[in-house]
């Protein structure tokens, strides 16, 4: 079999502050297949965002990646990106790994014009012209349907609406070809009804190029709708991990269900009150002993809760779920 | 909203052409070259006891409603009765004892609780200001309102930085309910708190409103949440209101274009169910140049000449209001049936736009 795309194992990124050591990310293992989509979803301070930064080594001070791998595999060649060069990991960022954050406004630079920005990236990577790169650029912003195109080339980054400035960052991500997009809540910002040209463009574009996305949410529902498989995060963990339809189908950690359940609708509003998680996520200097979610958890027992730390056990076939009693919970 | 309110007992709220447009300077003299049209033209009424979910997207006026109901913002037209009070003529005394009855909850409790304020003089101070009570009647009044938000009364004499954000939003309702007020104006008061903690906040509201016989303004741009808590709905879009009706009709049976898309464009959690998604074109244009005709027509899919032309008056459907030339058109083909009129509308919407690939206009 094949390497798979990305392999990320073990990874454990932490934080020196005044603090102590903080493990952001405890221990997380996620792989993706090429042109797949993988949700990975938390609520915030879940590790969910810096777990997308070590992948491109983009953590700084006082962050680090303590341990764990990341390999990177493309026609038969692999790379670690935790111990790989500088100089290699360059051509992986915006080349091989394309980014797409959650707020384009400040991730954009306002003094540069959207056309250079798209072709700045272009001529890191490949040996073209400069009219060759403005021309690629064009081509870009045809691609993510950015409408009058030559004259947005020359427009700077304010003189566009939030939607065509999350186009722009796309426009970027895929300016050469990558082949694994990490989107950090690319749509979180938008609104509903730009949310969904934005989803839909990703769809669009992601089964014509056949890209690879990491897609980084908390909401429930875009990885409903976007993803083939789906990781929940929790203080550092992951907690639970199926394909999307398993996982929104039968979902079996604590955790999961929860969010699953608070979710308000219109269906919910004659049967009482809505499920509720009490209490909040643990900051990293707070995490509990044992199972992290064992203090928030209705099913906890003593002392196996709060003692040993549950593994990420195969419950079925594909859904891995890191809790004690997973089967004795959900049958 | 229906008429039957109407004839049993005055609503609490009664907002009438209410009209906020800010104006816009340019040049030496800073003449007035324009005005934003945030709020143009919104009615709609709330009963005693019941919340009005106003939903929309970002930019539609929807806060500025809320705001100018409170004259926190100056409105320049319309009609607003609080309670038989026309709130728009009173004079700054008669105006202060109407905003103790009615209090607003402001979206970021990271930026609405001064972070040099202990927790007790943020609760003091509208009673200080509204003269409720001596030193000692006074904390037992604060102390009730955070027993009523769930927070203990050790809170009193810390400060907002050591509280998380669905505690503070807590604090931020306590504030509020200190002075007793009957009306709330909710202005996305969890749209910065994550799932679990936005359950917990929302299941407290529900039942404060239970049990001091609250009347809310909910501002939401999260549809479910909005189908949650509200009893009736308006849907916003460019400073007016396009569709309002119960929640239940609005959601089973939503007649405007951009109702439909506004609830299909929302994820779900059902991955099998999946709906078809309406997506339109576009972006939300400038409050400052509203397009001509029906303002929502540069992104409706079933757009017509007419649309383009005049303004779509409103059709009152037995209290589900709505202003769309070609919903009416159909309603009328269909015999007055709404459930009939939303499927055709929901089937030519689906049809319009499916498989259109062309760019997206820029406005």
């Amino acid at each position: 079999m094949a390497a798979p795309l990305l392999e990320i194992k073990d990874l454990v990124t932490v934080f020196h502050t005044s603090k102590g050591r903080l493990p952001a990310v405890d221990g997380v293992s996620l792989t993706i297949e090429r042109g797949q989509t993988l949700g990975l979803v938390g609520e915030s301070g879940c590790g969910k965002s810096v777990t997308a930064m070590s992948t491109l080594r983009l953590v700084s001070s006082p962050g680090r990646i303590e341990s764990g791998s990341i390999t990177f595999t493309r026609d038969g060649e692999s790379i670690d990106l935790v111990t790989a060069a500088e100089k290699q990991l360059r051509k992986v960022r915006g080349g091989r790994i394309g980014m797409i954050f959650q707020e384009p406004m400040t991730s954009l630079n306002p003094v540069f014009t959207i056309g250079n920005q798209i072709a700045e990236v272009v001529q890191l990577h490949r040996k073209v012209s400069r009219s060759e790169a403005r021309s690629r650029a064009l081509e870009m912003l045809r691609l993510v349907r950015v409408a009058d195109p030559e004259q947005r080339l020359d427009a700077y980054p304010h003189q566009l609406s939030g939607g065509m400035r999350q186009r722009v960052m796309i426009a970027i991500a895929l300016a050469c070809e990558p082949d694994l997009i990490i989107a950090d809540e690319p749509t979180t910002a938008l609104d509903v009804t730009i949310q969904a040209q934005i989803l839909e463009l990703l769809d669009e574009l992601q089964s014509r190029l056949g890209t690879a996305i990491l897609l980084i949410t908390h909401d429930l529902g875009v990885v409903a709708e976007t993803c083939d498989d789906v990781a929940v995060m929790y203080a550092g963990r992951i907690v639970e991990q199926a394909s999307a339809v398993e996982l929104f189908s039968h979902p079996m950690h604590p955790y999961t269900k929860g969010l699953l359940q608070a979710r308000p609708n219109v269906d919910a509003r004659d049967s009482g009150p809505l499920a509720t998680i009490p209490g909040m996520v643990p900051p990293p200097q707070d995490f509990p002993s044992g199972c992290r979610f064992h203090p928030r958890c209705s099913h906890a027992r003593k002392p196996e809760c709060n003692e040993e730390s549950p593994s990420l056990r195969e419950i079925s076939s594909g859904h891995f779920v890191r809790c004690h009693f997973a089967e004795e919970i959900n049958s | 909203m229906s008429e039957q309110n109407h004839q049993m007992k005055p609503p609490l709220l009664h907002v009438k052409g209410l009209e906020t447009h800010f104006p816009i300077k340019k040049g030496l003299l800073r003449r007035q070259v324009g005005s934003v049209k945030a709020v143009d033209g919104v009615t709609f009424d709330i009963p005693r006891g019941k919340t009005l979910g106003l939903v929309g997207e970002s930019g539609c006026g929807k806060t500025t409603v809320g705001r100018s109901l409170l004259r926190l913002v100056e409105p320049t037209g319309g009609e607003v009765l609080f309670d038989k009070h026309a709130v728009r003529k009173e004079n700054t005394r008669g105006l202060r004892s109407l905003r103790r009855r009615m209090q607003i909850v402001f979206q970021d409790p990271y930026g609405s609780l001064n972070p040099r304020m202990k927790i007790r003089s943020i609760l003091e101070e509208g009673l200080i200001l509204h003269r409720m009570g001596e030193e000692r009647s006074r904390l037992k009044q604060m102390e009730q309102a955070l027993e009523r938000t769930g927070l203990s009364p050790t809170v009193l004499e810390r400060y907002p930085h050591e509280f998380s954000g669905g505690q503070r939003q807590r604090i931020a309702i306590a504030r509020a309910l200190v002075l007793k007020p009957e009306f709330l104006v909710l202005d996305e008061p969890v749209s910065a708190l994550d799932v679990s903690i936005q359950a917990q906040v929302i299941n407290l509201l529900k039942e404060l409103k239970q049990e001091l016989g609250l009347t809310y303004l909910f501002i939401s741009h999260d549809l479910s949440v909005v189908e949650y808590l509200a009893d009736n709905v308006a849907v916003m879009y460019l400073g007016q209101i396009v569709e309002s009706a119960d929640v239940g009709q609005l959601c089973q049976q939503p007649l405007h274009p951009y109702t439909l898309a506004l609830f299909s464009a929302v994820p779900s959690v059902e991955v099998k169910n999946r709906r078809q998604r309406i997506i339109l074109t576009g972006d939300v244009p400038s409050p400052s140049r509203p397009p001509a005709g029906c303002r929502f027509h540069p992104r409706c899919p079933l757009a017509e000449r007419v649309c383009r032309e005049v303004e779509p008056p409103q059709v009152d459907l037995a209290g589900h209001r709505f202003h769309c030339h070609v919903a009416s058109r159909e309603l009328e083909r269909c015999g007055g049936d709404a459930a009939e009129t939303s499927a055709v509308m929901q089937a030519a919407i689906t049809a319009a736009t499916s498989g259109s690939t062309e760019p997206h206009s820029a406005v």
